[in-house]
Parts: structure tokens; C-alpha cells; sequence
């Protein structure tokens, strides 16, 4: 299908979110969208979707202006969206999901399950989407989700395909099965609107490039062109996409861990003793393949987990069984893998979520009452240091765009005195520009002679900021090694070989 | 450095069990000494008691069976070692699934040894027998009430919409249905009218839930409350002026050729009022629905992931509004049927049976088949509580009133196995 968007615009109240936005997507093509946080991608998709109303502009499909006015009625066009949160049941199969809304019948109102079955494999084998149809979406990873996000789209006969952000979840295994799957779908003559805030994928995949800055189409650009190109032309100035840092020189040893067993939320083993040291002006990195252990090990560190054995000591203080505010007060920072559930009260204002770990402490609290004032100063000023792009510091922390929440978690937490840091995922669904700037913060902290520990799925990001490299798989530290290291080796490490460390 | 070895990790990660399955095992063994040393050894070698099964209505069970005379200490004995044994198999095995019909069984057992105690032939009780037959007739009316009730709230909650209203629902069918078959003498009409006014009722609870996003506890206990004074004010301005209106009429039992003389269950099951009849048939047809068609897809879509469900085209809040109607007038056809099963309306007659049919939603699990056993567990002790009572028992009356709710904590807090409610339930929706 040959998709037209003519002249969009759509305003939240005051503000702009996609002025006078114009594109054409070309069957078979993938059409790779490009924006810092905050330009209006999702925005523009949801218009498409017809989940918002547009306030000017119209959609022409095959060159018939159609307006689009519920989500609905984009799926019986011929759109399907794979949504950076996934839409799905997670108490359903595979196969209601892919029929929910638009199931085949029998009498009584019944659903043909078996015919239902029979199209989910014949879509699968068609488009390599291998996926049991009685499978339980909870039980399945989110790169099977995703498939199955995928499948109901193609199953509703989606001829063009919007995926939002669909690698920011995705292990790198993952997201290489998705680019296969979206060459074959392209193959197929199917059109696909592609967002990602990796410009290695974009420049993978991409037949065209759009880059959107501040709601406008800026330009558009060749996959040929470089990641700093790319880069430039999205934020609006030079983007160091590569950390420097100052020579390794690590002191005492701030954090010590040892054989800590923690179990996850169905009681299994999550984090099967492990121990390690990280030392002050050191960051280590801990890598590994989402889902081995890492997010349990961190809310052990930082009391929201219990610990069922084993010990954990912040510059020889035992911190094991503290709880998350007494983890806080001994020194600890933290922040959470997930933002908006664990980093964030969204429905608060930015101000208020800049203080949110201290709101009883001096200055921002005096005999049992806040001091507005200076919680008021003290947002001015973080929003000004961090450059957090929002309407105003009373604005809930709903209405920022992620990489500008990511931002306020950051500020509040390095702005502290605190003696480590604890970042989980710190980047997932940054743009370049907020990257480099995270990243920066965090060399700054441990040139200042601090700990970290920074958890990531992302081993771009875990050999730039890393000293050394710790690998993580089923609740184990399969290895430590140097940011030297090959990505090859560190892959089999992510992937359950051990290492013998020369030394060591 | 350098990788050297490439052998995978072994990859054997042990599993830890909750200790929450076994702190309930701990309790049921608790309840199993307990009725083992006090009721089993506490009875004389000699004490006994008589079971019997002829029904008191002989017209459609025409049959008479002997009595059945049990040893107490050695029946209270035997079957206190069944909890103590149920209670030892979860303790050890600690089952994933089944704890709860478990913790059921070893309640009701405790009940029985209970009223074993009570009716043997050295107690305190002059009665010294238990009519087994009388007794699960009697105790299929308060279960069938749970079961509207507790099937109301499946409709309700499965939508994502919390229908703590059920009690107020009960109220107002009672009332009207009352009125109704007293002055038209048809319980047809009154059922009507009892599933009018639910669903009404429902109708303001979603209108509130889903229109304003109200909190839908709050909206349900504020209806709760309201209904009940309501019902004692009319009460006192209609029923007291004009008894007419209140006769007290019993809806008539229609017994089913042949089934309802098998001995023992023929009268439980087969010789009942239309409205027991209903009830089955509801169930079968709301089972049917949720978990077969497309309808029932939708709901539980619905009440699990509504932001997915809109995406493909569901109306959200149709659906819920048509589920807490729906639910709404199941539970007043519930409040006729308890009308009819008890006389004339009284004020506060229903006495909190609307929170225990939540409670048996909850204990089984959202489901229409869950709700019927946990209808029957909670029914049955809850009948057997007032029961007790004629065998001067010297517990007091609402001490064996608690068990019900002292279950539904258990199973709350997760302590009888796991449950899930539908991830939405509660939940309003707001649309952007
Ligand atoms: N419902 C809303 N009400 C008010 N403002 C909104 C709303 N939705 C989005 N915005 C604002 O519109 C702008 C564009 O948001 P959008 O989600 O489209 O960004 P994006 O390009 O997808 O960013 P990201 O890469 O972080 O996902 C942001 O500044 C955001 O705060
Ligand atoms: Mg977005």
C-alpha cells in the first residue's frame, strides 16, 4: 500500500507536537523515522492508528485521502501497529490474541479456534514467524511477543506495518530475527513505518530515513550516510556518540558482594550466589541477556527485594537487609530499569519528583513541613543543569517524553551526595543526544572517585562505560573480564560459557 | 585474560517454595488436633449418634432409609485424622494447585465433626441425631443464593468492574419480589421485577465506575448502604401498613419425575424451585459464554488489558456497562430467590450473604465452576452454623458465623494457594 501524510498537525493545548509533518511510505518499503525524544514520532503514529484525531492535515492511502477516525478503522485500511508497550492479553494464548476482535465464528456465537489456529500457522510459515498458537503470552519472551504483536497485525491483513520502538526490549538475538522478519515482510510487498533510536539498525535496514526535530520534518536522509551524520541531523548539533574517559585508576573497594541468593517473584532462584567487588572510580558494567538475574540483583542491592542469604557491604557497612529508604540514606543511588514504575510518581509534578527521595530531609523539609521554596530552587536549578525539556517544573512528569524522564531520575539521583550508583538499563529508549548526556553524567560521577554499577542489555553501552565487565547468565556471574575484550567472547559469555580468567 | 573453557554453565536452579501454603497446612492441622483431642477423645467410648436420610417431605422421595448409628469418639477420631492428614500432604507436597478445595474439605470436616460431637448421645443437645438429607436441603437454599451471587460478581469483575453491590442487589430483589408475588401471586412476574431493579442498581454502579471513574468500592458500599436503609423505610411506610403487600408466600418446589426420588440427592438436586432450576442453567450459559464465545473473549479481554482491547476495535466501556447490568440482574433474580426460599421480606434478612457470595467469587477464582464448589462449602457452613445451634453446642453462633469470612482471609491473603483476579478488576478505564 502507498501511504500519504499531507500537512499533519496535532497540538496538546499550547504546544505543537507534529506542525505541518508531510511523508510517503512506498510499498515494500521500510521508511525508518528518526527523532530525539520528544519530536512527535509516537505522536504521528497514533494519528495514523487512529488513536488521535489530527488537528489539520489529511492520510491518503493509494493516493485516496482517508480519514482515519479510531483504531478500528486503521486495521480494516490495512494498518497494523506494533506498540512500543505491547497490546496484549497476558493471560491469553497466541491465538486469542491474534483473533481478539476479529474472530472466526461458529454457531452460538462461538470461536473457531480450530480455524483460527490453522491461519496463525499458515501467517507463520509464510513470514518465518515461528510461534506456538497455544502458547501463553506470559510465559513467552518478549521477542516471541513481539511476533505475535507482528502476526496480529499481518493476520488482520495489515498491508502496512508501524513498528514503534520495537528493539528497545529485544535482546540482540532478537532484534536480528526482527530485521530478517521485516526484510521478508518488505519482500512481501509490505510497507513498514520503522522508529528506533539506534542508528545502526536505521542504517541497516532503512530504504529511506525521515528525521523529525521538535514536531517538523527536517530532512531526510541516506542509509550511506554516517551514525554522526545521522546523529547531527536529528539532535541539531555535533553528537559525541563515544565516551571519553579519564585513565583507570581505581581506589578501596566501595561495594562488596558476596554469594547473595535472591529469589524472584515466583520464589525460584533468580540470583544463585553471586559475588563481586566494585572499587571506588570504577564502573562496573554488568552485561547479559535480560531475564538472568540482573533485575533481582539490583532490587537486592537496593532493598526491594529480600535477600535470602549471602551479604552485601557499602564501604564497610552492612547494607543486606536495609530497606529502600535506609539503602538510600547509607549512600546508595538508584536508577530503576523501570522508569515510570519504580523511578517516577508520573502524576506528580517535576519538581516534586526531583526530590522524591529526600522530600524530609533539610533543605527541602523543616520540622515536619515541606519547604516549598526550596523544592521550587532546587527543580530550577536541576532543570537547568540537565537540561530537562519541560513546559514548566510543575508540569506532571507524565506529560515529559522518556528520554526527558529518564533525565529527571538522573538528576535527582546524581545531584545527591551519594557514595555508588546503581543504573539499570539506564539508556533503553534514549535518543542519541540524551544518551551522550547520561553517559556523560556518569563518567563525571566516577571521575569524581565513585562506584557504579551499571546494568545493561545493550553491550555497546556496557564496553563504553564499563572498567570492567561483569556477564550474567541464569543468576550467575559467568565471567569477569576487560572492556578489551571481544564483543565474540563476551557473547558466549552472555550466552552460558564460563571463562578461565588468566590470573584470576 | 582470555576465554578459554566454552563448556556451558550447569544450569540447574533450585526452586524455593513459598512458605505461605505451608503456614496454612499449619492451620489446618491446628483445626484437625483441635477437633481430634477435643471431639474425638473428649467423647465417651459409648456416646453415639444417629444419621439418618429419610427426607421430612416423604411425597416425592417416598422411600425410607434406616439410620445410620456412628460411634462419635471413633468417627470424630477417623475423621479428624483425615484434616490432620490432608494437612500433612500439603505441608510436605505443598501442591501448586488444589490447596484450596483442600483447606474447603478440611473446613466442612471440622463442621461435621462438630456436629457429631454436639448431637451424641451423653452431650447437653436432646437431639441425638443428624438428618443428613434435611440438612443439605436446607443448606441448598443459602447455596443457591451465593450462586447468583457469587455469579453476579464473575459478570461484574470479569469486565474489570469490582460489584460490592451484590448484598444491595439481594435487598432490593427481596423487597420487590416480595411485593410482586404477593400481589400477583407469580414468582415469574417477581423474578422480572428483581432483575429490573439489579440490573438498575448495576446500571448506577457502572454509570458512576465507568462515566466518572469513580472508585467502584466506594460507589458499591455507598449503594449497600443506601438500599439497606432504604429497604427499612419502606418497610416501615409499606409493609407494616399493608401486610398485603408482605404475605410471606414460599415459591412452590417442582419436583422432576424419577430423579427426584434417587435417595439422598433426589431431593437436593431435583425437587427445588424453579429458581434452583435457573440457577444451573445460569451458570452453564455464563460458563458457557465467558470461556466459549466470541462475547465472552471480549469480556475478558476487556477486564484483563482494555487498552488492548480497544486497539482492536472493542468498546470497552459497552462492554462493561452490559456486564455490570447483566451482573446487576443475576444478582436481584438472586435476592427474589432468597425471597422465596425464606418468607417475607424482613429487614436485614439477607445478613451480609452478599459478602460471602464476593468471597466465593474470590475463592473460586473468578470462575462460574469455582464459585458453585466454593457456593457449597461456604453455604453449608454457614447453614451448619445456625444449625449447630439446636444442639446447644457451647460455642457461641457467630463464632461459627466467622468461619466463612475466616476462610475468604485465608484465601485474600494469598495463603490458600495463589489468586489472580483479572488484572483490570478495579481498574477505571480512561480513554485519551
Ligand atoms: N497526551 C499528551 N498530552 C500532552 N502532551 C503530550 C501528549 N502526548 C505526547 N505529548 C508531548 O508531545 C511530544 C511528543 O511526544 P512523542 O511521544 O510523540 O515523542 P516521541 O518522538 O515518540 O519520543 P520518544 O522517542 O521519547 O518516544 C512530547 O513533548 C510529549 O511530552
Ligand atoms: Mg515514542
Amino acid at each position: 500500500m502507498q501511504l500519504e501524510l499531507r500537512g499533519i498537525t496535532k497540538r496538546f493545548g499550547s504546544f505543537t507536537a507534529n506542525d505541518q509533518i508531510s511523508l510517503k511510505v512506498e510499498p515494500g518499503q521500510i521508511h525508518s523515522l528518526l527523532g530525539e525524544n520528544g519530536a512527535g514520532k509516537s505522536t504521528l503514529m497514533n494519528v495514523l492508528f487512529g488513536l488521535l484525531r489530527p488537528d489539520e492535515g489529511e492520510i491518503l492511502i493509494d493516493g485516496v485521502v482517508t480519514p482515519i477516525n479510531d483504531s478500528g478503522e486503521a486495521v480494516r485500511r490495512g494498518i497494523g501497529m506494533v506498540h512500543q508497550h505491547f497490546m496484549l492479553v497476558p493471560v491469553f494464548t497466541v491465538a486469542e490474541n491474534v483473533v481478539l476482535g476479529f474472530e472466526p465464528k461458529k454457531s452460538f456465537d462461538r470461536i473457531d479456534y480450530r480455524a483460527a489456529t490453522e491461519d496463525i500457522r499458515r501467517l507463520s510459515q509464510e513470514f518465518h514467524l515461528e510461534v506456538d498458537p497455544d502458547a501463553v503470552i506470559e510465559n513467552l519472551p518478549v521477542g516471541l511477543q513481539q511476533r505475535v504483536e507482528i502476526l496480529k497485525a499481518l493476520s488482520h491483513d495489515a498491508e502496512l506495518l508501524i513498528l514503534d520502538e520495537p528493539t528497545a526490549v529485544l535482546t540482540p538475538q532478537e532484534i536480528d530475527a526482527l530485521m530478517d522478519i521485516m526484510r521478508s515482510l518488505a519482500a512481501a510487498g509490505k510497507s513498514i513505518l520503522f522508529i528506533t533510536h539506534k542508528l545502526k539498525e536505521v542504517k541497516a535496514i532503512a530504504d529511506v530515513i525521515t528525521v523529525i526535530r521538535h514536531g517538523q520534518v527536517v530532512g531526510t536522509a541516506e542509509p550511506s550516510a554516517s551514525e554522526s551524520e545521522l546523529a547531527s541531523l536529528m539532535v541539531g548539533r555535533d553528537v559525541q556518540l563515544t565516551v571519553t574517559k579519564s585513565t583507570y585508576d581505581p581506589g578501596d573497594e566501595v561495594l562488596e558482594v558476596r554469594d547473595l541468593v535472591v529469589l524472584d517473584d515466583r520464589g525460584l532462584v533468580a540470583v544463585n550466589g553471586v559475588s563481586f567487588d566494585v572499587r571506588a572510580g570504577e564502573v562496573l558494567a554488568l552485561a547479559g541477556v535480560q531475564g538472568n538475574g540482573q533485575t533481582e540483583l539490583v532490587e537486592a542491592l537496593v532493598g526491594m527485594r529480600p535477600v535470602v542469604s549471602g551479604s552485601i557491604t557499602l564501604k564497610g557497612r552492612d547494607i543486606t537487609h536495609l530497606s529502600p529508604r535506609d539503602a538510600l540514606d547509607a549512600g546508595l543511588g538508584h536508577i530503576p530499569e523501570d522508569r515510570q514504575r519504580d523511578g517516577l510518581v508520573l502524576s506528580m509534578s517535576v519538581a516534586d519528583n526531583l526530590v522524591l527521595n529526600t522530600p524530609r530531609r533539610a533543605p527541602f523539609a523543616r520540622r515536619g513541613t515541606r519547604n516549598l521554596a526550596a523544592v521550587k530552587e532546587n527543580a530550577q536549578r536541576l532543570v537547568r543543569e540537565f537540561d530537562i525539556r519541560t513546559t514548566s517544573i510543575e508540569a506532571p512528569a507524565s506529560s515529559l517524553s522518556g528520554g526527558n524522564q529518564q533525565k529527571v531520575i538522573v538528576a535527582r539521583e546524581l545531584s545527591r551526595n551519594i557514595e555508588f550508583l546503581v543504573a539499570s538499563q539506564p539508556t533503553r529508549g534514549l535518543d542519541v543526544g540524551s544518551i551522550e548526556y547520561v553517559h556523560r553524567q556518569f563518567i563525571e560521577h566516577r571521575n569524581r572517585g565513585n562506584g557504579s554499577l551499571i546494568v545493561s542489555s545493550e553491550l555497546d553501552e556496557v564496553l563504553a562505560l564499563g572498567d570492567r565487565i561483569a556477564v550474567m547468565f541464569e543468576g550467575r556471574i559467568s565471567g569477569i573480564v576487560d572492556p578489551t575484550t571481544s564483543r565474540e567472547d563476551i557473547g558466549l559469555l552472555m550466552a552460558g560459557h564460563t571463562t578461565e580468567v588468566a590470573g584470576v | 585474560m582470555s576465554l578459554v573453557s566454552t563448556t556451558p554453565v550447569a544450569t540447574t536452579t533450585p526452586i524455593i517454595k513459598s512458605a505461605r501454603t505451608r503456614v496454612i497446612a499449619v492451620i489446618m492441622a491446628v483445626i484437625g488436633l483441635f477437633s481430634f483431642v477435643v471431639f474425638g477423645l473428649g467423647s465417651t467410648v459409648r456416646s453415639h449418634a444417629a444419621l439418618s436420610f429419610t427426607p421430612l417431605n416423604l411425597v416425592n422421595a417416598p422411600w425410607h432409609l434406616g439410620s445410620l448409628t456412628v460411634a462419635t469418639r471413633w468417627t470424630d477420631i477417623v475423621l479428624s485424622l483425615i484434616i490432620v492428614a490432608l494437612a500433612a500432604e500439603v505441608f510436605i507436597r505443598q501442591p501448586s494447585r488444589g490447596v484450596m478445595p483442600r483447606f474447603g474439605i478440611a473446613a466442612i470436616l471440622f463442621l461435621v465433626t462438630l456436629l457429631f460431637w454436639a448431637a451424641r448421645t451423653d452431650g447437653p443437645s436432646q437431639v441425638n441425631s443428624v438428618n443428613v438429607t434435611s440438612i443439605l436441603v436446607g443448606c441448598s437454599a443459602t447455596v443457591m443464593v451465593l450462586v447468583f451471587g457469587s455469579l453476579s460478581g464473575v459478570m461484574c469483575e470479569r469486565a474489570g468492574v469490582v460489584n460490592i453491590a451484590i448484598e444491595g442487589q439481594f435487598i432490593a430483589g427481596a423487597f420487590l419480589g416480595s411485593m410482586i408475588a404477593s400481589t400477583t401471586g407469580n414468582f415469574f412476574y417477581a423474578a422480572i421485577a428483581g432483575a429490573v431493579v439489579g440490573g438498575l442498581i448495576g446500571l448506577v454502579l457502572a454509570f458512576f465506575a465507568l462515566r466518572y471513574q469513580s472508585d467502584q468500592i466506594i460507589v458499591g458500599i455507598v449503594l449497600v448502604t443506601m438500599l439497606s436503609s432504604l429497604s427499612s423505610y419502606l418497610n416501615l411506610q409499606v409493609f407494616t401498613p399493608f401486610p398485603n403487600f408482605n404475605t410471606g408466600n414460599l415459591a412452590s418446589n417442582l419436583a422432576i419425575p424419577i430423579l427426584s426420588k434417587i435417595p439422598i440427592i433426589g431431593p437436593v438436586l431435583f425437587n427445588q424451585s424453579a429458581f434452583f432450576y435457573l440457577m444451573i442453567v445460569l451458570v452453564a450459559v455464563v460458563s458457557f459464554a465467558l470461556f466459549k464465545t466470541r462475547y465472552g473473549l471480549h469480556v475478558r479481554a476487556v477486564g484483563e488489558h482494555p487498552r488492548a482491547a480497544a486497539t482492536v476495535g472493542i468498546n470497552v466501556v459497552r462492554v462493561r456497562y452490559i456486564n455490570v447490568v447483566l451482573g446487576g440482574a443475576i444478582a436481584g433474580i438472586g435476592g427474589v430467590a432468597f425471597m422465596a426460599t425464606q418468607g417475607q421480606f424482613q429487614v436485614g434478612y439477607t445478613s451480609g450473604l452478599g459478602y460471602i457470595a464476593l468471597a466465593a467469587l474470590i475463592f473460586g477464582r473468578w470462575r462460574p465452576s469455582g464459585a458453585v464448589v466454593a457456593s457449597i462449602i461456604f453455604g453449608l457452613t454457614v447453614y451448619l452454623s445456625y444449625e449447630l445451634v439446636t444442639y446447644q453446642v457451647p460455642v457461641s453462633l457467630y463464632f461459627l458465623q466467622m468461619i466463612p469470612y475466616l476462610i475468604t482471609i485465608g484465601v485474600v491473603a494469598g495463603l490458600i494457594g495463589r489468586v489472580r483476579p483479572p488484572a483490570a478488576d478495579g481498574q477505571p478505564y480512561l480513554r485519551d
